[in-house]
């Protein structure tokens, strides 16, 4: 991407992403304690990584913004940018790869992210950020909010729709607010730029008017030639390149340590269960009186 | 990344439990006190705080007990009219409440809070107020707690990223030890002692597998960093709340937080009451299903909803569903396959007079979400499955026979009630 076309951009996105365990039947595999087999199971784009990438590219058809999409992670993460820039139409592709990030927390992730997206700020600071509501196998939830943190962008959670003013640089956005005990809340916030983005996953674009719905097939066709040759639009950096301290990335950088892992032993039987054979009708019919009991659909022959 | 880390990484951990231990090199001596930032509703408190209040106070009792100190748990409320709730919270258990309130704070909103938690996690005034004897040493919080939920999560990681240390998410056991540690990079693999360091555990997405999760200090001397507070955020749900007591006093200490101009920009506009469309609370039943169904996902899910229609049940799923494992037609696959559905601690908590569990082979994080139904009922083919220790009545056998032969009696049974009537 020329720095010129960047300047000439109104909005200039980044989208962090992640290659996840693919947990779709024919992909995932399971140990037989009910455990992921991740040697077996297929890698792909995380689910929530791609609606991050499909709200960035909300903005791609109704401002003409600029997309950058980045993760960290083995050479083979090039995949997961691969399916980002199909889902995005991203114009460049960032792939942040060493040794040394492995074994990272999510702090020493942050860390990688937030360096790597300082080095594409060749214009002033990357307008909004988006990353996916939390990866599907670690779930923490804990990477988007620190490198947005570490940005110094604003952040915003739990994103199910969002606009942009142009011209005052102002983001509106709505967020879903679900906490234990309350009702849920869609809260609308207003930022100035630049703001990082977790879109929830009840997160969906809505192109209604006529000439948004045609950009979108224009974009998505562009999309789909350029992740074809994704190769052309990537860019791989190591921690030198990168110009990270080592000291702040991968182990070394990682507060948080693994102490142990056990399996979660066996609570106490709370009930204790009648056994019923499923093929014996006199046994369910049983059941299903006790069902029309319980919830009122009292039976009185 | 280590909390997703499913086997423990052999260079890296080595529990011992000898006296060979290198000097303790205690630099600890300027953390103190338990932190819990509190979660309220218009100044009623939520669940989940007085569940931390509760643990936080157990785990403090014992602490200074043990190590014959007098560490505080502090609770951290920001808001407006939060007076009253800042008395409840030393009923409930904290030593000391530190108020922050202030007409910006009406709502949560993570760039101001970040700062505000910041300012009073550093703050030695705060500190000599509640505990004169440690004014001096005073740097931060030992530990600190935050909800694992849509405000808490993000609340942890961003004043954690400030505070630059570690933290774990979604925690549901709590234990405070001393342990030896040897490790690569944080002791250079010499063995060091850690003292006073809270273990956190945390259950994998699977359910089955618990990670413990430490925070420590690096005692290498290439790479020498100091990672305090210790911090998590916790399971709404998992911990006992400590029964109300007006006599329990503590101190309330009001802090005044230093706002930037430009930080009131970000403003909420407008905070509207939604429904989810599923809807857990108004249905005497609840059909949930899981992983079971995967040998005819699709014919499957159509006995599912017919027995949910029948019954007029709404439809939860376990974690592993709502990652959509399996392919079936639209729009059943949107509808039901989501992260709206999931019953557990990743998802809601349910208590419905009656709940079905078809093909849901019982992970811990599941049972958390509907040990309070009224009667269980659980169809598996596995009578291993843990499923069957929480049901009231198990049915051994696939669901492909057992359902069709339920939903014609409940539809015979329906027959003879109209008849009747």
């Amino acid at each position: 991407m020329e720095i010129a076309e960047l300047m000439a951009s109104p909005l200039n996105l980044a989208v962090i992403v992640k290659l996840e365990p693919d947990f779709s039947e024919g992909s995932v595999s399971y140990n037989s304690d009910g455990t992921l087999n991740r040697a077996e199971t297929k890698s792909i784009l995380g689910p929530h990584s791609a609606i991050a990438s499909a709200a960035a590219f909300y903005a791609k058809v109704k401002y003409g913004a600029v997309i950058s999409v980045a993760t960290m992670g083995p050479p083979i993460a090039d995949t997961a940018l691969q399916q980002a820039q199909l889902v995005s139409d991203a114009d460049s592709l960032h792939l942040y790869s060493d040794r040394i990030f492995s074994g990272a927390d999510t702090l020493a992730t942050a860390e990688v992210l937030k360096t790597g997206i300082k080095k594409m700020e060749v214009t002033g600071k990357m307008d909004i950020v988006f990353s996916g509501h939390r990866a599907s196998d670690g779930e923490t939830g804990q990477t988007g909010p620190q490198t947005a943190w570490k940005l110094g962008h604003t952040f915003l959670g739990n994103v199910i729709s969002y606009d942009v003013d142009i011209e005052k640089r102002i983001l509106t956005a709505k967020r879903l607010i679900t906490l234990q005990g309350t009702p849920d809340v869609i809260e609308e916030i207003e930022a100035p730029l630049p703001v990082f983005i977790t879109v929830d996953p009840s997160y969906r674009s809505v192109f209604n008017t006529v000439s948004l719905r045609l950009a979108s097939v224009k974009y998505q066709k562009e999309a789909e030639q350029r992740a074809q040759n994704y190769k052309n639009y990537l860019k791989t950096f190591n921690a030198q390149q990168l110009e990270v301290d080592p000291k702040f990335v991968g182990l070394p950088g990682s507060p948080t340590i693994v102490y142990k892992v056990e399996r979660i032993p066996k609570a106490r039987a709370s009930r204790s269960a009648e056994v019923i054979h499923g093929s014996d009708q006199q046994q369910l019919r049983r059941v299903a009186e006790k069902i029309n009991e319980i919830v009122g659909r009292v039976v009185n022959p | 990344m280590a909390a997703s880390t499913v086997q423990p990484d052999p260079r890296t951990v080595m529990p011992m439990r000898e006296n060979s231990t290198n000097s303790a090199n205690e630099s600890e001596g300027s953390y103190r006190h338990l932190y819990v930032v509190v979660e309220h509703d218009d100044s009623k408190p939520i669940p989940v705080t007085l569940e931390m209040l509760g643990e936080a106070r157990r785990l403090m009792d014992i602490f200074n007990a043990r190590y014959s100190s007098n560490e505080k748990v502090v609770a951290v409320v920001l808001g407006i009219n939060i007076k009253k709730l800042c008395e409840e919270l030393v009923y409930y258990g904290a030593d000391a409440v530190i108020c922050v309130e202030n007409p910006n704070l009406r709502y949560p909103i993570n760039l101001i809070d970040t700062k505000v938690i910041s300012q009073v996690a550093r703050d030695k005034v705060c500190v000599s107020k509640v505990s004169p004897e440690y004014r001096e040493e005073f740097k931060k919080p030992r530990y600190m707690f935050f909800s694992a939920d849509n405000i808490g999560r993000h609340l942890s990681a961003t004043v954690l990223a400030e505070l630059e240390s570690g933290l774990a998410s979604d925690i549901n056991k709590l234990v405070i030890e001393d342990l030896e540690i040897k490790h690569e990079h944080k002791t250079k693999g010499q063995l060091v002692k850690y003292e006073k360091t809270l273990e956190m555990y945390r259950p994998d997405f699977s359910g089955f597998l618990w990670t413990t999760i430490l925070c420590l200090d690096n005692r290498n001397p290439v790479i020498q960093r100091e990672y305090h507070p210790q911090a998590c955020s916790i399971i709404p749900g998992v911990f006992a709340p400590l029964q109300r007591d007006p006599a329990r006093t503590g101190i309330i200490v009001d802090f005044s937080p230093e706002l930037d101009q430009a930080d009131k920009a970000v403003k909420v506009l407008n905070r509207q009451v939604t429904k989810s469309p599923v809807d857990f609370d108004s249905h005497k039943a609840i059909i949930s299903f899981g992983r079971g169904i995967k040998d005819s996902p699709e014919d499957n899910m159509k006995l599912i909803l017919e027995l949910a229609n029948e019954l007029n049940a709404e439809i939860g799923v376990s974690l592993p569903i709502s990652k959509k494992p399996y392919s079936v037609r639209e729009p059943v696959s949107s509808l039901y396959m989501n992260s709206d559905r999931v019953i557990g601690t990743s998802g809601r908590k349910v208590a419905p007079a009656v709940y079905v569990a078809i093909g849901v082979s019982g992970a811990m994080q599941h049972i958390a979400g509907m040990k309070e139904s009224g009667f269980v009922i659980a169809i598996n083919a596995d009578e291993n499955s843990p499923i069957k220790d929480e049901c009231d009545i198990f049915i051994r056998g696939r669901m492909e026979e057992v359902l069709p032969i339920l939903i014609e009696e409940l539809k015979k049974q329906k027959q003879v009630m109209e008849v009747h009537k």
